[in-house]
């Protein structure tokens, strides 16, 4: 068997070895040319679905939320759930929150947006918020009259919804929070842009203000998130944060994505519509690349023939061949992707109103695709292989 | 009834017609030729006259020898020398003794054809590094590397000048006179017609 292999392979090694360079480069040229086509759009769309993930996790959620039982408006005994919960193998920090019942608003204008609580030193390690200042500073834990709130909040001439917010509100200014009718004034410390418009609807106050304002709400949370050690795994941790009996429900972050389950799932039948375009190009790509190469070896084809090697033997060569090109544009392709493509989109990604989204290679979806493209390269190498040889010996030999 | 002996090959009531100009032509008209083994055979004639036709169609064996004779005892030589223009000329020769041996062995073979028509200095060379002459001779130690019965060469002098045709012409008397290979060559030359055991010439289709 081996040996019956070695011919072809021969052949098909000595045409890459001594035909024309040009020629071989130009194929794998579009060998990879073809395969990034494959890869790149379901790369960004992992990227989008990806980033938008990190953001609320990073935002919002943590890896892992709880909320009151239904029924209740708060967690109880939220300093010491707090520090058990942090006592929990695979727990890096946790950080509780709480709605402010309040209505944010500035001179006429008021918005639907929501305002936590916060203790500023928790959610430094669990949000990213606070490396998202794009004026002004974060909240400590003293402020009592201060609060940081969203770009959406704010806006802006180049704001999304500039039109639902406060229209250009700047670090500084008075915004005022009404309680159950009573006002209380609040300074602009900071303006954060997550990138993520959710998010960036939102407000935030110290647990210390909102205790001298409501004092009920005192050692009571909305919600705690948890942000998990790279290492530690989602459901034992979910397990081990059940078992405090502190009555409330516990939540991966995976189930507060909403919005973005109906964008991963279009993202994922677009993801299908475009493969199989893609697929469709690569394969009739790869087929005329082929099917010229072959066409002009049909001189070749038939000096093989009349020197006796058998069809079998040639239609293997260029199988063979095939598969060089393919393995060269898959090889190629990932090197480009990797070290020339990725790198770019990290340093100037995708701006979209939930993330900054990148390129992000999803490995098994890779492999399914360099198999497609291997196996239809095969298919395109073996089809007109068989034509050619098909042909009258001598009418291929003398070119009729 | 067909006499047998020593009979290698047999084209029987062959005809083919080609259509040229809008003209139909007839290549051969119902002829019938036998070979016999050892024999050194030039087919000769006017272009058009059906030499190439014939030298591809003598496809009618004897039953006991269809049996005997394989691709492997069939040796090609063409007027254009028909060389893999990415092999060098070891490669060009081995390749056929490939088929059928190790690679180890259809080099050595191959190293013997070759030095066998003084080309051993330029085993290496690729066919655009040869001169005509070099080619056909390398395309002659192909066709004898799986030490063929017969060989059929299509006009090999063609494009040679004529000390290489004399070389070639000598080389196919050596083969046909020592090796007892049957050679059957299809040329345009009058002068080369001295090296034949017989002369088969072809006019409109029919034997002359």
């Amino acid at each position: 068997m081996i040996k019956q292999l070695k011919l072809p392979f021969y052949l098909a090694f000595q045409y890459i070895r001594r035909g024309r360079k040009w020629t071989l480069f130009l194929t794998i040229f579009l060998m990879t040319i073809a395969f990034i086509n494959l890869i790149f759009i379901p790369s960004l769309f992992s990227g989008i679905i990806d980033g938008s993930n990190k953001q609320i996790i990073n935002t919002m959620t943590g890896d892992i939320y709880i909320s009151p039982q239904d029924g209740n408006d708060y967690i109880g005994q939220k300093d010491e759930v707090l520090q058990k919960i942090k006592n929990i193998d695979g727990v890096d920090s946790a950080s509780a929150k709480t709605l402010v019942p309040a209505r944010l608003k500035q001179g006429n204008i008021a918005g639907s947006w929501q305002t936590f609580a916060v203790n500023p030193d928790n959610d430094r390690n669990v949000s990213n918020i606070s490396s998202k200042i794009i004026s002004g500073s974060y909240l400590d834990a003293d402020d009592v009259d201060q609060i940081i709130i969203g770009r959406q909040i704010a806006g802006g001439t180049d704001v999304e919804e500039n039109a639902l917010s406060l229209k250009g509100a700047t670090v500084g200014e008075k915004v005022t929070l009404v309680f159950d009718g009573k006002p209380k004034d609040f300074t602009i410390k900071g303006i954060y842009n997550s990138n993520f418009v959710e998010s960036d609807k939102r407000a935030f106050i110290t647990e210390k203000a909102l205790n001298q304002i409501i004092p009920s709400t005192k050692n009571k949370a909305s919600t705690i998130n948890i942000k998990l050690n790279g290492s530690a795994n989602q459901d034992e941790v979910i397990g081990k944060v059940k078992n405090l009996n502190m009555n409330a429900k516990v939540y991966p972050w995976q189930e507060s994505t909403g919005l973005m389950k109906t964008v991963s799932s279009s993202f994922a039948s677009i993801n299908v519509l475009l493969s199989i375009t893609s697929v469709t190009i690569a394969a009739v790509t790869i087929l005329i690349i082929i099917y010229v190469t072959i066409i002009n070896k049909r001189k070749e084809i038939g000096i093989l023939r009349a020197i006796g090697i058998r069809p079998y033997i040639i239609i293997l060569s260029y199988v063979f061949l095939s598969a060089i090109y393919a393995l060269a544009g898959i090889v190629t392709g990932t090197a480009v992707f990797s070290l020339i493509l990725v790198p770019y989109f990290e340093a100037h990604p995708f701006v979209l109103p939930i993330c900054n989204a990148v390129l992000v290679l999803d490995w098994q979806n890779y492999i399914i695709r360099a198999e497609i493209i291997f196996f239809v390269s095969l298919l395109a190498g073996f089809i007109p292989a068989v034509i050619v040889t098909r042909a009258k010996m001598l009418t291929a030999i003398l070119g009729r | 009834m067909i006499d047998t002996q020593n009979l290698i090959l047999r084209a029987e009531n062959v005809s083919k017609k080609y259509h040229s100009g809008g003209v139909d032509v007839k290549a051969l008209d119902d002829i019938t030729i036998d070979i016999k083994a050892g024999e050194f055979i030039m087919i000769t004639g006017r272009n058009g006259s059906g030499k190439f036709v014939e030298g591809n169609k003598t496809t009618h064996l004897p039953e006991k020898l269809k049996m005997e004779l394989r691709l492997s005892q069939l040796g090609y030589i063409f007027q254009e020398y028909a060389l893999i223009a990415e092999l060098t000329a070891i490669e060009n020769v081995m390749l056929p003794a490939m088929m059928l041996e190790s690679s180890k062995v259809a080099k050595s073979k191959a190293l013997k054809m070759l030095s066998k028509m003084n080309l051993q200095n330029k085993v290496k060379r690729l066919p655009s590094q040869l001169s005509g002459g070099e080619q056909q001779k390398v395309a002659i130690a192909r066709a004898l590397i799986n030490e063929p019965t017969i060989i059929f060469a299509d006009e090999p002098t063609a494009n040679l000048d004529s000390i290489a045709s004399k070389e070639v012409l000598e080389i196919f008397k050596s083969l046909n006179e020592h090796d007892n290979i049957t050679i059957i060559m299809i040329t345009h030359e009058p002068e080369e017609l001295v090296y034949a055991s017989r002369i088969i010439q072809l006019s409109d289709g029919k034997l002359v």
